[in-house]
């Protein structure tokens, strides 16, 4: 596609006589054109990965707003939950449907090393970075500080609540009004905004929406109380010896997190910016459309809640069409306008580990080039593992 | 006439004499000097008082954050093992997602507590239990 694409530019480039006049050569404008376009999508590299079969982006799809649009993720085989997408990821206190990860970079070792998803197992992919046990924790960073950068763009409604912010009544009529309409929903009588709340749209802590958490084959989905477990389990939690800072503030979280009955059949507050990029919705992605998760509020059965704090929070808001279509709305404005592909946000700094310059994939040539851009490490283990 | 102004003259007399024995017997108490309250909101109930300030100074919903109090237990220093300090929504009845740690800080009776996190908007309530006693007070959270 992307020769056939080139071929066509040379050839209109030729026709128009542009190509006669142009001080470049045909040639030039090739190996110029190979600088782009940018930002760069990157191929999957099939002969270096963990499983040999499964690859970080065989879920988390850049052309899919960085999910799979399948109900359920598959690896190596299908799991109970749906694959989250990674944008915004960097704003967030705990990672997962369940919350185990309780750093970017924890969580993305936790799917590597899961035997229904990418199947590795630790000794295996130190070795395949060639490097000791401990470089598995560097590779996690890497790929946080590669995934810290996948920021959403400015959407409909950002323009707008700076509009009100500054007090620009013209540049507020330029939100589309049943937009507005279901914004005061959000806001208002839909109480939506307690959990998805601030910037992000996510308090990134979790909730029984009543959403069914029965999985196939007659089990059960337990949610953040097996979540809390797992992290306390975990030796790359944030207490553990591969963490920059045990002691410090961003362990706190970990250090005090309770462990309730309650915890049982709760999932993650989602983010919705792009949300309508994002589907399917909820931890087991039942509901195909956002009109089906407004449905869901809408229409929901508090006999399925077991916990007093969401009965009294979660009511069925028994929404009109008009109400439900003006909700709809609202949540498409959290998309950005051209988002088939989502920007990178600014670089910074990212939780690195100093042993990824000792340690890098492929050895001291490519631990050197790590070294000067873990950025770009951590795009290639994204992409390759 | 005059017997009633005697009379109210001895009682003033008096009464100022019994205050005058009264700040005298409290101010040389080593209780009392033992257990002062630093600057922060403060909390009484029964024989309990309590100041406590939240650092930083403005709760953000998601955002963690300490609240440093001291207690005194009539006039003792409170020791942390009478201590238990927690916070809820009342109106949604549920509380917080972290168990804070309380841990002495500096002066008898004074306590460092971290981990605490609001993770909605709206109306929580600090909830310390101190020696029998509830001492609670509401903050909102925007």
């Amino acid at each position: 596609m992307r020769g056939l694409a080139l071929a066509f530019v040379l050839g209109f480039l030729s026709c128009t006589g542009f190509a006669q006049n142009s001080p470049l050569s045909s040639e030039e404008i090739k190996a110029i054109l190979r600088h782009g376009p940018w930002p760069a999508l990157w191929s999957p590299d099939p002969s270096n990965r963990v499983s040999g079969k499964v690859l970080c982006a065989t879920c988390h799809a850049p052309f899919r707003a960085w999910q799979d649009a399948r109900p359920r993720a598959v690896g190596l085989a299908e799991v109970e939950r749906n694959t989250m997408n990674v944008l915004n990821v960097r704003y967030m206190r705990w990672f997962g449907w369940d919350g185990a990860g309780d750093s970017l970079w924890a969580q993305s070792i936790r799917p590597i090393l899961d035997a229904r998803e990418m199947g590795g197992r630790v000794a295996q992919t130190a070795a395949l970075v060639r490097c000791d046990a401990g470089v598995v924790a560097a590779l996690g960073k890497a790929l946080a500080a590669f995934q810290e950068t996948l920021v959403t763009g400015r959407t409909p409604f950002d323009d707008f609540r700076d509009a009100l912010a500054r007090g620009d009544a013209q540049a507020q009529k330029d939100y589309p009004e049943p937009a507005l309409r279901g914004l005061r929903i959000f806001v208002g009588k839909g109480n939506c905004s307690l959990c998805h709340a601030g910037p992000a749209f996510s308090n990134s802590e979790f909730h029984d929406t009543g959403v069914p958490f029965f999985v196939a084959g007659g089990g059960v989905d337990p949610g953040r109380h097996a979540g809390i477990k797992k992290l306390l389990a975990n030796q790359f939690n944030l207490l553990g010896r591969h963490s920059d800072d045990r002691g410090g503030k961003s362990a706190v979280r970990t250090r005090h997190v309770a462990l309730e009955h309650r915890n049982f059949g709760e999932f993650k507050t989602p983010g919705l910016r792009n949300v309508a990029l994002t589907a399917l919705y909820m931890h087991n992605g039942s509901l195909g459309a956002l009109a089906d998760v407004v449905r869901h509020y809408s229409e929901l059965s508090a006999d399925r809640l077991h916990s007093d704090g969401e009965v009294l929070l979660l009511r069925p808001l028994r929404l009109s069409a008009q109400e439900s279509a003006d909700l709809v709305a609202f949540l498409e404005s959290l998309t950005e306008k051209k988002a088939s592909r989502p920007r990178r946000g600014p670089r910074r700094p990212a939780s690195n580990d100093g042993r990824l310059r000792a340690c890098a994939a492929g050895g001291p040539a490519a631990a050197g080039r790590a070294a000067r851009d873990p950025l770009r490490a951590g795009a290639r283990f994204f992409a390759r593992c | 006439m005059e017997e009633r102004r005697d009379a109210l003259r001895q009682h003033a007399a008096a009464a100022a004499l019994i205050g005058a024995l009264g700040a005298g017997l409290l101010a040389s108490s080593p209780g009392a000097a033992a257990c002062e309250l630093p600057p922060g909101k403060r909390l009484a109930s029964g024989n309990v008082a309590l100041t406590y300030r939240i650092v930083p100074a403005k709760v953000a919903v998601g955002e963690h954050f300490e609240v440093h109090f001291a207690a005194c237990l009539g006039a003792s220093a409170v020791v942390s093992g009478q201590i238990r300090a927690d916070a809820h929504m009342p109106e949604h009845r549920h509380g917080m997602n972290y168990r804070p740690s309380i841990a002495a800080s500096g002066a008898a009776g004074a306590f460092r507590s971290q981990g605490w996190l609001f993770h909605m908007a709206g109306r929580w309530e600090f909830v310390f239990e101190i020696g029998g006693e509830r001492l609670t007070d509401s903050v909102r959270v925007e």
